[in-house]
């Protein structure tokens, strides 16, 4: 159940748009920080990607504490036609990964489901002035006219934000990427979907490995399928990939050029008990997480969050139960298709608390010290600038309290499936549907 | 009774999601349309499960005796065979749904090559036992067990290999024949079909956006056409309906468990009585058998 923590969370800032209809492309897709935390990058169903900057703390307003502000808007994808297959490709981002920033420039990776790309994300404040063969506004001047010459100096201007593709990874998969996770070795990534896995190089574009391969010779007897992967955050050989049974693999690059085989396998028993129709929906993983130790894995699935052991593969270290109330309404959410809503979870900077998404607006953080957890909402009504978020709670039955949502009041079109929090920080961000909130923490 | 009820209501919905994933943007999604398969697998187990446990041995065994065969050269057998079963599938309306439900799930991965077959048939009253609970299956069909069960997976593979020759290119063409079809057939169900409340039972355009429109306008068709997949899994799903009437309610108790608990009231009585349509009768146990032994997989992925 939801209790009060010792911190309060207030609004930092809310990114809202100001109709009250959805537009589809408006629809936040993936939430992802950079490596410092100054950068927080959003993508939507358009293939439009928003960049949001942190603004330095300013020491006279102790209250504005870096706000995150636009920094940046591009196109990332468009809508594609895959003539071959008589198929449309989405431009929905599904994942956005950053690079680590090696220069001042920094440099995002954005997929939809068949193309990756490279952006590189530089600030230009400086322009030259004082050409000597054209003027200010870049006429080419009589040359008549010059009579000295001189040497262009850089003179500052209004700060712009320059986004350009260096890298188009196209072509490598025939099913809809899912996941693409950067190396520790800053110069490999790898992309996933269905059922493979690619490596590629990130300053090479026209070739990638293979390095998981899970499908079937006869696709008839096709059992699982990828759902997320991601390489370790320090071991550079490492990699964990998901599937829609519920089991976890981790491989090791160094044993063999294809890892199809496992080195470890994450699996829990089923309980018999609570065998269903939609046993094999609920149980598949639809986020894996390294912690930031590398030492644990965090897993999604459709009821609870995990946390695993990489030491200890029969079971996990810990079981969240983020929404048990939904057990017993499985058979409607498989009507609405809301049993295939693929939420993600983070961590926090010190691997203490773990978050992830409800219906409803709702999110909710475990932390894994203490054993409490809280359920907060995302909403405008409850966000004002400043404000504290109340916990929430949900009530099946039974006693009931003031402020308590039932669970058939609960609004299923309203669901959290994107999070992301700082790397150092307690602040986090909630995509909403098409909005975005910052929240942030303020100790008493 | 009531459960399998829920477990055919599961099939139905099941089905119209693949069928509709076919037409969403950004192509076929594998991994739902996968878990939405194991979903119509444990529902199709559920529904057959009280002879399943007996016969599915017998049926795995065929199956893989018959992997790899093709069934051209067995379906004018087929064809002989259900015509003669077809008759005996009297007052089954819910049955007829059963039938109706697999052949869509065959045909809406078969790039909708099965449908374009079954396009122009009409007169299918029984769209809407679709959605009706099965659970009067309880005349054993006379059909011989083995050779059904035998026939099954050829239909299967004929499928598969249907699919992977379908050209995509010809489906449009195909399809927009149905809608028309689809019409009459459409609100045919909605008088008959009290059942499925949750489902819209008018379904006039294929382009409609409720799965069950999409299912029912499509399934009359494939019971009505002859076509040999149907046949072939007519008489194996005949052979397996035949003792399907009484289910251990205690023990599908435990498997649903609480998963119908909301469901169930609603669903208790609700029982269309539309009259048997020996067509879809025949259709429904052609379905059945199709669910019991086919992979819902194999057309989608071979088309995928």
């Amino acid at each position: 159940m939801c209790e009060d923590t010792d911190t309060t969370r207030t609004l930092n800032h809310g990114f809202l748009r100001d109709h009250n209809y959805v537009t589809e492309a408006d629809i936040i897709s993936t939430v992802e920080f950079n490596h410092t935390g100054e950068l927080l990058a959003t993508g939507d169903k358009g293939g439009r990607v928003v960049i949001f900057q942190r603004e330095p703390e300013c020491k006279t307003e102790p209250y504005s504490q870096g706000e995150y502000n636009v920094y940046s808007t591009f196109q990332s994808h468009e809508p594609e036609f895959d003539y071959l297959k008589s198929l449309e490709i989405e431009e929905k981002i599904n994942k956005i990964r950053w690079l680590p920033q090696q220069n001042a420039a920094h440099f995002l990776l954005s997929t939809n489901d068949k193309t990756i790309k490279l952006w590189k994300v530089s600030e230009r404040d400086k322009r030259p002035e004082g050409y000597n063969l054209k003027d200010e506004e870049g006429r080419i001047k009589d040359l008549s006219t010059v009579t000295s010459l001189q040497v262009p100096v850089l003179k500052p201007m209004d700060l712009m934000v320059e986004v350009s593709p260096r890298r188009v990874f196209a072509n490598a998969h025939t099913y809809h990427v899912n996941s693409i996770s950067v190396n520790s070795d800053h110069e490999t990534y790898m992309s996933a979907d269905d059922l493979r896995i690619n490596l590629w190089h990130l300053g090479i574009t026209d070739r990638s490995f293979n390095i998981v391969d899970i499908k079937p010779v006869n696709m008839e007897d096709l059992t699982e399928v990828i759902t997320a992967a991601e390489f370790h955050p320090h071991h550079c050989n490492l990699l964990v990939y998901s599937s829609s049974k519920g089991t976890l693999r981790l491989c090791d690059m160094r044993e063999a050029a294809l890892c199809d085989k496992h080195s470890k396998l994450f699996e829990e028993p089923e309980d018999p008990s609570n065998r269903s129709f939609f046993s094999e929906i609920i149980s598949s993983v639809s986020d894996v997480k390294f912690s930031h130790s590398g030492r644990y894995l965090l897993t999604r699935d459709y009821l609870t969050a995990k946390v695993w052991d990489l030491n200890m593969e029969n079971k996990p270290l810990e079981i969240y139960q983020v929404h048990d109330y939904l057990r017993s309404k499985l058979c409607s959410l498989y009507e609405n298709d809301c049993i295939f809503d693929k939420f993600e979870c983070a961590w926090n900077g010190s691997d203490s608390v773990i978050m992830t998404g409800a219906y409803n607006n709702f999110f909710r953080m475990f932390d894994r010290n203490t054993k409490r957890d809280v359920t907060l909402e995302a909403s405008r009504e409850s966000s004002k600038p400043r404000a504290v978020l109340k916990p929430r709670r949900v009530c099946q039955g039974g006693k009931r309290r003031k402020d308590d949502i039932s669970v058939d009041s609960l609004d299923f079109t309203k669901k959290i499936l994107h999070t992301a929090w700082h790397p150092t920080e307690n602040i986090i961000a909630i995509a909403a549907t098409n909005n975005l909130y910052i929240f942030q923490d303020k100790f008493n | 009774m009531e459960y399998k009820v829920e477990a055919h209501r599961i099939m139905s919905i099941s089905l119209g999601k693949i069928y509709n994933s076919r037409v969403q943007r950004g192509g076929i999604k594998l991994h739902k349309n996968l878990l939405v398969s194991l979903v119509l697998r444990s529902a199709r187990q559920v529904y057959l499960r009280d002879y399943y446990g007996g016969i599915c041995l017998s049926a795995q065994q065929a199956r893989e005796w018959c992997e790899g065969e093709y069934m051209d050269s067995e379906q004018d057998k087929l064809v002989p065979g259900s015509k003669e079963s077809m008759p005996e599938s009297d007052g089954q309306s819910e049955v007829a749904v059963d039938k109706q439900e697999p052949s869509n799930v065959v045909e809406s991965h078969a790039a909708l090559d099965v449908e374009s077959e079954a396009s122009g048939e009409q007169d299918h009253a029984e769209d809407g036992v679709l959605d009706s609970g099965c659970s009067e299956l309880k005349t054993p069909e006379e059909n011989p067990e083995a050779s059904p069960t035998f026939e099954v997976p050829n239909g299967v593979t004929t499928i598969s290999s249907n699919c992977i020759s379908g050209p995509p290119p010809s489906n449009p063409e195909q399809a927009t024949e149905t809608p028309n079809d689809c019409q009459t057939d459409g609100s045919e169900s909605v008088e008959e079909n009290s059942l499925e409340r949750t489902v819209p039972q008018t379904c006039t355009n294929r382009k409609r956006s409720a799965d069950d429109s999409e299912l029912t306008d499509s399934l009359p068709k494939r019971t009505k056409v002859m076509s040999p997949p149907l046949i072939s899994k007519n008489d194996e799903k005949r052979a397996e309906t035949e003792e399907m009437d009484t289910s251990n309610v205690s023990s599908l108790i435990t498997i649903f468990g609480s998963s119908f608990s909301g469901l169930l009231s609603s669903e208790d009585g609700a029982q269309p009585d539309s009259e048997a349509d020996q067509d879809s009768d025949s259709g429904q146990i052609c379905c059945d058998q199709m669910l019991k032994n086919l992979n819902p997989w194999s057309t989608a992925i071979v088309a995928f």
